[in-house]
C-alpha cells in the first residue's frame, strides 16, 4: 500500500485509446483493511488500521478513511493513533488474506495466461492475445474490476498502458476503485509533470539526489543531460532513470518470477540485548527460510543476517558457504556466527536472515556432506508438519515460553532489484 | 658487484625465479628478485613468505655483492636480450646491465629489508621426476580452488614405506594417485598438504629432471616442505588443517562397470555438452547396446549421441557434470577407460562413479590412478 490516500485521483471514464496499450496493472485497495471489513461490515466508512495496539506493531494497511490523517503503511500504529485517535485497531489475519489473494489471482489468471504477480495483492497482466476473445484492454479492465468486486466483494484499482511501470503508475493514480488509461501517445504527456517520487524504483534517496539536482518532475530528468544523471545516481541508475522518464520499458510480463533471495525477519516488542533470546529468534527464523527453500527444491550458498538497532541503525552481514545448503540448522549456525561477530550488541529492534545465491538443490551433488543426517532430520519434519500441520514438529528450544515475536514475521519474498 | 653471465642462462633462471611470485603483493619489496654473487656462483631467489624459488648458475664474478630488483621487469628485458653474454655491475643502489649494444640502468629495492629464504634440511626421500609431474597433472585438477575451504585447495602428499601417494578433492570429486618413494631405510610416514597451484608449477618446472629430492621441515610452528633438482628449489608453507579422510569413499569391489574408448567418449561429451546450460549436467544411459549421452538444454535445444561401451552388470543411467567427467577422462591417459558403478544405501543420492585407467578393452591398466566423481541427482 502506498502512502496515498486518494487525493489527486485520475480515471478515465469515457473511451480512451487503448489500442496500443495491452499490459494491465492491478492493484487491490486498502487490501488487508478491505478484506476486514468483509468480515466486519459495521466498519464501514469508518477509520480502520490493521497492526496492534500493543508493543510496538507497525501499520500494515489502513482504509482510505484513515489515510486521509495521514497514516500510512510501516508507520508505528502509535503514532498512526496519534494522527488520526479514533481510528479502530484490528489485528492482522494473514490466512483470511492469503485466501483472497489466491481468489484473485484465480480471476487474474482466467483471464490471461500471462500474469505477473507482484506481490500478495498486486499483479501485472498481459492481455494482447485476450482481445479477440474479451475485447480491448480498458474492455478486459472494467470485466476484471466487476469480476473482483462479484467474486470477493473487494474493489481494485487498474492501470492501463503501454508498459509496466507506466500502467503500475496509473493504477496510483487511480486510486481508490478506479481505472486509468494511458494511450501510447500519451504517455509522455501523463509521466512528465509527475513528481519523481512516483517514478517506479525511485526511493528517498535518489530522490533527494535527484532534487540537489533541481530536478523535481520527471519531465526535468527527461530533458536533463545523461552526464548530470550520472553524476547523482551512477551510470546504471542514470540509464535506466533516463529511460523510465522518456517512456521506455522494455520489461515483458513474466509469469514465473526468478526469487534471488528468501529471508524471514521479526520485529521485537520490546528491545532485545540478550544474546539467547535472538539466536533462539534466529533458529525459527533459520527453519523458516529452510522449509520455504525446500519447498522450491533450492539450495543456498550466502547466508544473510540482518540486524536493526533500538536507534533505527541497520546492518547487513553475509558470510558464503563452501557448499550449498537448504538445512535450517546449517543456517542457523551462520547466522549465530555473523551475529556473535556484531558483538558487543546495542539493544536489538529488529532481527532477519536472507538466503542468497539460490540455486536448484539438483545442481552439483557432493561425494560427502557434513549437514547430511540434519537434511534427513529436517526433510522428515518437513513430512510430518505436511500431514499434522506446521506446529505439529519443532525444535525443542522454540517450544512454549513466551514468543519474542511481536506483530508476525514478515515474508519477504525478495524480488530482484 | 659485477659478474658476467651466459644470456640462455641467466634468462631461464630468471624465468625460473619469477614464475611463482604473486600477481599483486601489498609489500613492493616482495615483487623483487634477490640476486647474490658468491664464489659458488649466481644465486636468484625470489619469496613471498609462503612460497620461495632459489636457483644457483654458473657466472663469472668479479666482485661478490646483492642485489634486488622488480622481478617481472628483468625477466621481460632477460627473455628479449641479444644472443651475447650479459654483463651486471653496480653504483650505489644503481644497476648497469649491458649485453651486446642494448644497455639498462635499473634501480635495486633494499636488500637488507628482503626476508631471508627457508632452508629446508628434514627428512628427505626421492621421487621419479616424470612419473611426479604426471602424477601431479592427474591429481591437481580435482582439487577446489574456492578459499572459502582452504584444506581442500592443497594436494595431499601421504608418504608410506616405498610409496607417496597424491590426494585431492573439490567435495564434487576426488583424485588419487600413488607412485615410488625412495626415504632410504626405515623411512617415516609423513603428510603434507601443499598448495595445489604450488605444486602444479613444481610438475611443470621440474617434469624433466631425473630424480626430484622432497623434503620436509617443521620450525617454530611453520611447516615447509621442499622440492629441489638440477641445482632449482621451490619451497611452500603447508595448509593448515586436516585433509577430509576422502579415501574411506572409495569402493573395495564394484560388479557393475562399463569400458569405454576415452578419445571417443570424450568428443560425445563435448559435443553433446554444446547445448547444456552453464553447470547443467548430461545423462548417461548404460545397456547392452552401449552408452547413450543426452543433454536437455533449454527449451531451445537438444542433443543425444550414442557410442560403443562394454557392460557388464546392470543397466543405469546417470547424471554427470561434463567438465568434471572431462577432467577425469583427460586424467586416466589410458586408450579406454573403466566406468564403475557403486550402490548407494541412501536412495536420495546416487552411488559415487569410479573411473580407473584401461589399458585395453578387457585389461584394467597397471597404474594406480583413481578418480572418484559423485552423479547428480536424476531429476525425472
Amino acid at each position: 500500500m502506498g502512502r496515498d490516500d486518494g487525493a489527486g485521483r485520475q480515471v478515465t471514464v469515457g473511451a480512451a485509446d487503448d489500442s496500443a496499450t495491452p499490459i494491465l496493472h492491478i492493484d487491490m485497495d486498502a487490501f488487508f483493511a478491505s478484506v476486514e471489513l468483509l468480515e466486519r461490515p459495521d466498519l464501514r466508512g469508518k477509520p480502520v488500521i490493521i497492526g496492534h495496539r500493543d508493543g510496538r506493531s507497525v501499520v500494515t494497511s489502513a482504509t482510505y478513511e484513515a489515510r486521509k490523517f495521514g497514516v500510512g503503511a510501516a508507520m508505528p500504529v502509535s503514532k498512526a493513533l496519534r494522527l488520526c485517535p479514533h481510528a479502530i485497531v484490528v489485528p492482522p489475519n494473514y490466512a483470511a488474506y492469503s485466501h483472497f489473494s489466491r481468489e484473485v489471482m484465480r480471476i487474474f489468471s482466467e483471464i490471461t495466461p500471462l500474469v505477473e504477480q507482484l506481490s500478495i495483492d498486486e499483479a501485472f497482466l498481459d492481455v494482447s492475445g485476450a482481445r479477440r476473445l474479451l475485447g480491448s484492454p480498458a474492455t478486459i479492465a472494467r470485466l476484471v474490476r466487476e469480476r473482483v468486486v462479484t467474486e470477493t466483494g473487494l474493489t481494485c484499482s487498474v492501470g492501463v498502458a503501454a508498459s509496466k511501470f507506466v500502467a503500475k503508475m496509473a493504477s496510483t493514480r487511480s486510486k481508490p476503485d478506479g481505472m486509468l488509461v494511458v494511450p501510447k501517445e500519451q504517455t509522455l504527456a501523463f509521466l512528465h509533470p509527475l513528481p519523481i517520487r512516483t517514478l517506479w524504483g525511485v526511493g528517498p534517496a535518489t530522490e533527494e539526489s535527484l532534487r540537489r539536482l533541481g530536478l523535481a518532475t520527471i519531465g526535468d530528468i527527461a530533458e536533463v543531460p545523461i552526464g548530470a544523471l550520472r553524476s547523482a545516481v551512477g551510470v546504471a541508475g542514470a540509464e535506466k532513470l533516463s529511460q523510465l522518464a522518456r517512456g521506455h520499458d522494455p520489461r515483458p510480463v513474466e509469469t514465473s518470477r526468478v526469487e534471488k533471495s528468501v529471508g524471514h525477519e521479526v520485529t521485537f516488542h520490546a528491545d532485545i540485548t540478550d544474546i539467547e533470546q535472538l539466536r533462539v529468534e534466529l533458529l525459527r527464523l533459520s527453519d523458516k527460510v529452510a522449509v520455504r527453500l525446500r519447498e522450491r527444491g533450492w539450495v543456498t550458498r550466502t547466508v544473510g543476517l540482518k540486524l536493526r538497532w533500538s536507534d533505527f541503525t541497520t546492518l547487513s552481514r553475509s558470510h558464503t558457504l563452501p557448499e550449498p545448503t537448504s538445512v535450517g540448522r546449517r543456517l542457523h549456525e551462520e547466522a549465530v556466527a555473523l551475529l556473535d561477530a556484531l558483538r558487543p550488541l546495542r539493544p536489538v529492534r529488529l532481527i532477519g536472515i536472507r538466503a542468497e545465491q539460490l540455486a536448484s538443490s539438483g545442481d552439483g551433488a557432493l561425494l560427502w556432506d557434513p549437514d547430511e543426517d540434519w537434511r534427513e532430520a529436517e526433510n522428515s519434519v518437513d513430512a510430518v508438519r505436511k500431514r499434522f500441520g506446521t506446529s505439529a514438529l519443532a525444535p525443542a528450544s522454540l517450544l512454549g515460553g513466551p514468543r519474542g515475536s511481536a506483530g508476525g514475521t514478515r515474508t519477504q519474498p525478495f524480488s530482484e532489484d | 658487484m659485477r659478474f658476467s653471465v651466459n644470456r640462455d642462462v641467466f634468462s631461464e633462471a630468471v624465468s625460473f625465479a619469477v614464475k611463482l611470485l604473486p600477481q599483486r603483493t601489498t609489500l613492493p619489496i616482495l615483487s623483487g628478485v634477490l640476486i647474490e654473487s658468491t664464489p659458488a656462483g649466481l644465486t636468484l631467489s625470489s619469496f613471498d613468505y609462503e612460497v620461495s624459488a632459489q636457483t644457483t648458475i654458473a657466472a663469472d664474478i668479479s666482485e661478490e655483492g646483492s642485489i634486488l630488483v622488480s622481478g617481472r621487469l628483468l625477466a621481460d628485458i632477460a627473455s628479449r636480450l641479444p644472443n651475447a653474454p650479459v654483463e651486471f655491475s653496480t653504483d650505489d643502489n644503481r644497476i648497469s646491465v649491458t649485453c651486446g649494444s642494448a644497455h639498462f640502468t635499473l634501480l635495486s629495492m633494499p636488500v637488507e629489508e628482503y626476508p631471508t629464504i627457508p632452508q629446508v634440511s628434514g627428512e628427505q626421500g626421492l621421487v621419479p621426476a616424470e612419473e611426479f609431474a604426471t602424477a601431479i597433472a592427474q591429481v591437481a585438477v580435482a582439487a577446489s580452488r574456492d578459499d572459502v575451504t582452504p584444506v581442500i585447495t592443497g594436494v595431499q602428499l601421504e608418504v608410506t614405506g616405498t610409496k607417496i601417494s597424491l590426494v585431492a578433492t573439490d567435495r564434487y570429486r576426488v583424485a588419487v594417485r600413488e607412485i615410488e618413494w625412495d626415504g632410504g631405510a626405515d623411512a617415516p610416514s609423513l603428510t603434507a598438504l601443499v598448495p595445489a597451484r604450488t605444486l602444479q608449477e613444481v610438475g611443470k618446472t621440474f617434469g624433466h629432471s631425473g630424480t626430484i629430492t622432497v623434503s620436509f621441515t617443521s620450525k617454530d610452528d611453520r611447516e615447509i616442505i621442499a622440492f629441489s633438482a638440477d641445482d632449482k628449489t621451490v619451497t611452500s608453507l603447508l595448509i593448515k588443517g586436516s585433509f577430509p579422510p576422502v579415501r574411506r569413499l572409495f569402493p573395495e569391489q564394484v560388479d557393475n562397470y562399463a569400458v569405454i574408448n576415452t578419445g571417443e567418449l570424450i568428443e560425445s561429451v563435448r559435443r553433446v555438452s554444446l547445448v547444456l546450460e552453464r553447470e547443467a549436467a548430461l545423462r548417461f544411459s548404460f545397456s547392452i547396446d552401449g552408452l547413450t549421452m543426452e543433454a536437455i538444454g533449454s527449451e531451445h535445444a537438444q542433443a543425444s549421441e550414442s557410442i560403443d561401451a562394454l557392460l557388464t552388470g546392470e543397466d543405469i543411467v546417470l547424471s554427470l557434470k561434463p567438465s568434471f567427467l572431462i577432467d577425469g577422462l583427460n586424467a586416466v591417459r589410458s586408450e579406454f577407460v573403466r566406468f564403475s558403478f557403486t550402490k548407494s544405501e541412501n536412495t536420495n543420492k546416487p552411488g559415487p562413479m569410479l573411473i580407473t585407467s584401461q589399458s585395453s578393452k578387457d585389461q584394467p591398466g597397471a597404474d594406480s590412478f583413481k578418480y572418484l566423481l559423485q552423479p547428480n541427482l536424476l531429476l525425472r
